[in-house]
C-alpha cells in the first residue's frame, strides 16, 4: 500500500463515523408528548390529581421518573447498537443527566420547601435545551430553549397565570416542535 | 518519525482501528470489527499490539453475563496518528 491508498483508507474509515441524532429526536418528542399529556390531565382533571396535599407532587415526581428510568434504558439500548460514542454525543449525554439530577433535586425540595416548579425546571429546560441546539447546530432548537427563558420571565411577571398552560406552550415549543423537525431533518446517517 | 511507528501502522487493519479510535470517543469490539473488515481473533491481536504500543486503552466489562470490550484513543495514539498522517501528506503525490 502506498501513501496515496493509505490516505484513503483513513479518510474512508473516519467517514464512517455519523452523527446520529434521531435519538435525540425520539427523546426531545417523547418528553414534549409526556409532559403534554400529564398537562393536559391535570388541567381536565384537577380533582383527581389533587386529591391530597403531596398527590400532585407524587404525580409530578413519580410519573417523570418513570419516564425517565424508561428513556436511560432505551439510550443505553440504543447506545450499545451504535457501537461508539462521540464527543459531541457524550456532552449532550452529560448535559442531559446533568438536567436529571437537577430536576430530581428541585421536585424532591419542593415536597419539603413547597416552591413553585414549573418556573424553575422551565428555566433548566430552557438552558440545557439551548446548550443542545446550539451544540449540534440546530437552531429551531436553540430558539425554542430561548423561548422558554421568556415563558419563565412571563411567570415572574404574573404568578398567578397557570402553570399548566405554561408548561403545555413551553414544551411544545421547546421539545415537541423541535424534535419533530429534528427527525424530518435529513442527517449525514 | 519512528521506524516502530511506521511499523505499527503499516497494518491496514491496525491503520483502520486508530483512524476510527481517532475520530470518536470510544467504540466496542464490534464496532471496531464491523469498521475494520477483519475477523474476531485478527481484531484481539491488533488491538492487543496497539495497547502494548500504548496508543488505546482497552476496556473490559460484562453486561448480562456477556463480555463487552471497548477502546478509546490515549494521547500518545492521536500524537502518533497524527505524526503518522503528516509523513504519509509529505509523501503523497
Amino acid at each position: 500500500m502506498n501513501s496515496t491508498d493509505q490516505i484513503k483508507l483513513i479518510n474512508d474509515t473516519i467517514n464512517k463515523t455519523r452523527e446520529n441524532l434521531k435519538p435525540l429526536s425520539f427523546n426531545l418528542i417523547f418528553w414534549g408528548l409526556f409532559i403534554n399529556v400529564m398537562s393536559i390531565i391535570h388541567y381536565l382533571f384537577p380533582s383527581l390529581i389533587e386529591q391530597t396535599d403531596h398527590s400532585a407532587t407524587i404525580y409530578w415526581v413519580g410519573l417523570p421518573l418513570l419516564g425517565m428510568i424508561y428513556m436511560t434504558r432505551w439510550n443505553i439500548k440504543i447506545g450499545k447498537k451504535q457501537g461508539y460514542e462521540t464527543i459531541m454525543s457524550r456532552t449532550i449525554r452529560i448535559i442531559w443527566t446533568v438536567f436529571g439530577f437537577g430536576w430530581l433535586l428541585i421536585a424532591l425540595s419542593s415536597i419539603r420547601l413547597e416552591f413553585a416548579v414549573a418556573p424553575m425546571i422551565l428555566f433548566l429546560l430552557g438552558l440545557v435545551l439551548t446548550m443542545t441546539g446550539m451544540i449540534i447546530k440546530f437552531k429551531p432548537l436553540t430558539i425554542g430553549g430561548m423561548v422558554l427563558f421568556v415563558f419563565v420571565f412571563d411567570v415572574f411577571i404574573d404568578p398567578d397565570q397557570n402553570y399548566l398552560i405554561v408548561n403545555m406552550i413551553g414544551v411544545t415549543l421547546g421539545l415537541l416542535i423541535p424534535g419533530i423537525m429534528l427527525s424530518r431533518m435529513k442527517t449525514n446517517e | 518519525m519512528n521506524k516502530e511507528l511506521e511499523k505499527l501502522l503499516f497494518n491496514p487493519v491496525r491503520l483502520k482501528i486508530l483512524s476510527f479510535l481517532f475520530s470518536v470517543e470510544s467504540a466496542s469490539f464490534k464496532k471496531l470489527m464491523e469498521v475494520s473488515d477483519a475477523t474476531k481473533g485478527n481484531i484481539s491481536i491488533q488491538i492487543k499490539k496497539l495497547e502494548e504500543a500504548g496508543c488505546i486503552k482497552i476496556k473490559k466489562k460484562f453486561d448480562n453475563n456477556y463480555p463487552l470490550t471497548s477502546c478509546a484513543i490515549t494521547s500518545k495514539g492521536k500524537k502518533s496518528f497524527e505524526i503518522f498522517f503528516q509523513y504519509l501528506k509529505s509523501y503523497e503525490g
